[in-house]
């Protein structure tokens, strides 16, 4: 069976890695990108999510300088987005080493951009990343540009369009549970796997190891883990543990491996 | 003989395999340049991107008359990946609009065809991390324990080989999805091997120092 999928999420803000709460909130340095890679590459995580938080000409030349020298050394599937906005752009990223890039604003801006991507790199080459956040109690909506700009899309109508346009995956991150480690969100996750035909990513709101099941559980094929794997003692290699003693379907733990 | 030649026919990363075989401490080229394949010790066919485009390069650049020399008459050890695996069959339906099957390569009795898992909620592309079932020991899988073979695969199209002997390897995902293909020096894995960390890059050393 294929396996479901532990992902270190990182953000980086002028090629350090940062952390936030809600997007905004609680800015905290998290370290050098390449050595927090190579020491999840040792717990054998199983992919790993690269944004750039804050794009712009000078920060894409160092994204691609260190996605070029994590692929030196760390021999997993990367995924790499931020401020993507021409073919132009995704060819440098997958030139540097990147597997998937990841599309966000502009695929809302310019969605014949995912489609013109997609047809050029391959369907599988393009994951597009939806913000949301709930603007009243029923309703969530997707915001771009960082969180900065509210578009008027249902999150789970636009992720249902972006694989009409080809995208290869879905990255659905809750605003409202980013940083917070309170868990995911659940009902959104259900009701995105049940769907959706790609693979669905989720983020935003793990704390816990029995977070990371629950969204397992609820549908998504890989979950993307920020803070939990910075700032507690839960690391890869015992999430993987626990899940695969709870029965779920992940790899066997590195220590296992060895 | 010196050097792997990993073959370029204008596909976009091959940065990953390259890296791969450094860091297995073996010196990567590049190329798709007759002379230097001819000194490879070992020949790599990455594959990343549609079947059509990529055997028109393959044709344009006398690639496949290269790999014919060197790989099928002179017997250079040989290893497809992905994409370069499926163009060693003899036809593939990607992209097939208009119902004309692309010609491939034509080294196995084997088509390519679109995954079809018979279980609807199974996403298409099959990515991620799946265990590969051995049908037979290979060289290439030496010293890689059975519970380690999980293997990272990325696609939407999977080869299938009318000779169950060619057959090495296979994955499961709502129906059988071929994984490793074997035949003299001819070895080929629709999962990537330098994306899968450890057991992946077990695999290519294997296959680096491997003299069939």
């Amino acid at each position: 069976m294929l396996k479901k999928r532990l992902i270190p999420k990182f953000l980086l803000r002028d090629g350090r890695l940062v952390k936030y709460v809600r997007f905004f909130e609680n800015e905290r340095a998290a370290g050098n990108p390449v050595t927090t890679a190579k020491v999840y590459n040792d717990y054998g995580v199983d992919e790993l999510i690269v944004l750039d938080i804050v794009p712009s000409e000078a920060s894409r030349h160092r994204v691609v300088e260190i996605i070029e020298r994590m692929s030196e050394e760390i021999f997993m599937p990367f995924t790499v987005g931020g401020g993507v906005k021409t073919l132009d752009d995704v060819n440098a990223l997958l030139r540097a080493g990147a597997d998937k890039v990841s599309v966000n604003s502009e695929a809302v801006r310019r969605p014949e951009f995912l489609r013109e991507a997609a047809r050029t790199f391959g369907d599988q080459c393009m994951t597009v990343s939806i913000d949301y956040k709930k603007i009243s109690p029923n309703h969530a909506s997707v915001f771009i540009d960082g969180g900065r700009e509210h578009v008027a899309l249902d999150p789970i109508e636009w992720a249902r369009r972006c694989e009409d346009l080809h995208c290869g995956e879905v990255l659905l991150g809750s605003i409202d549970r980013d940083g917070t480690m309170s868990g995911y969100d659940l009902e959104m996750i259900h009701r995105a796997a049940n769907v959706l035909s790609v693979p669905l990513i989720v983020s935003g709101g793990c704390g816990s190891l029995q977070h990371a099941i629950d969204a397992l559980e609820a549908g998504a094929s890989a979950v993307a883990i920020s803070s939990m794997f910075l700032f507690t003692d839960h690391s890869p290699i015992k999430l993987r543990s626990h899940l695969f003693s709870r029965g779920l379907e992940v790899r066997a733990s590195s220590s296992s491996r060895n | 003989m010196s050097g792997v030649a990993i073959v370029d026919y204008g596909i976009n990363n091959v940065r990953s395999v390259r890296n791969a075989v450094e860091y297995c401490g073996f010196e990567p080229v590049v190329t798709h340049d007759a002379g230097a394949i001819a000194d490879a010790s070992h020949v790599i066919l990455p594959g990343v991107g549609a079947f059509g485009d990529a055997m028109t390069n393959i044709r344009a650049r006398g690639i496949d008359e290269l790999l014919e020399r060197h790989v099928r008459e002179k017997g250079k050890p040989f290893l497809a990946v992905c994409l370069g695996m499926q163009l060693l069959a003899k036809t593939s339906e990607e992209h097939a609009d208009d119902g004309v099957l692309h010609s491939g390569l034509g080294w196995f009795d084997a088509d390519v065809l679109r995954l079809m898992p018979n279980d609807p909620a199974l996403k298409i592309p099959h990515m991620g991390w799946n265990m590969v079932a051995k049908e037979r020991s290979h060289p290439i899988l030496d010293h890689i324990r059975e519970g380690n073979l999980a293997f990272y695969f990325v696609h939407s199209f999977a080869m299938r080989c009318n000779a169950p002997e060619d057959v090495v390897g296979h994955a499961q995902y709502g129906q059988q999805v071929t994984a490793i293909i074997a035949r003299d020096n001819i070895v080929a894995t629709q999962f990537h091997p330098e994306k899968s960390q450890d057991s992946g890059i077990e695999l290519m050393s294997n296959f680096l120092r491997w003299n069939p």
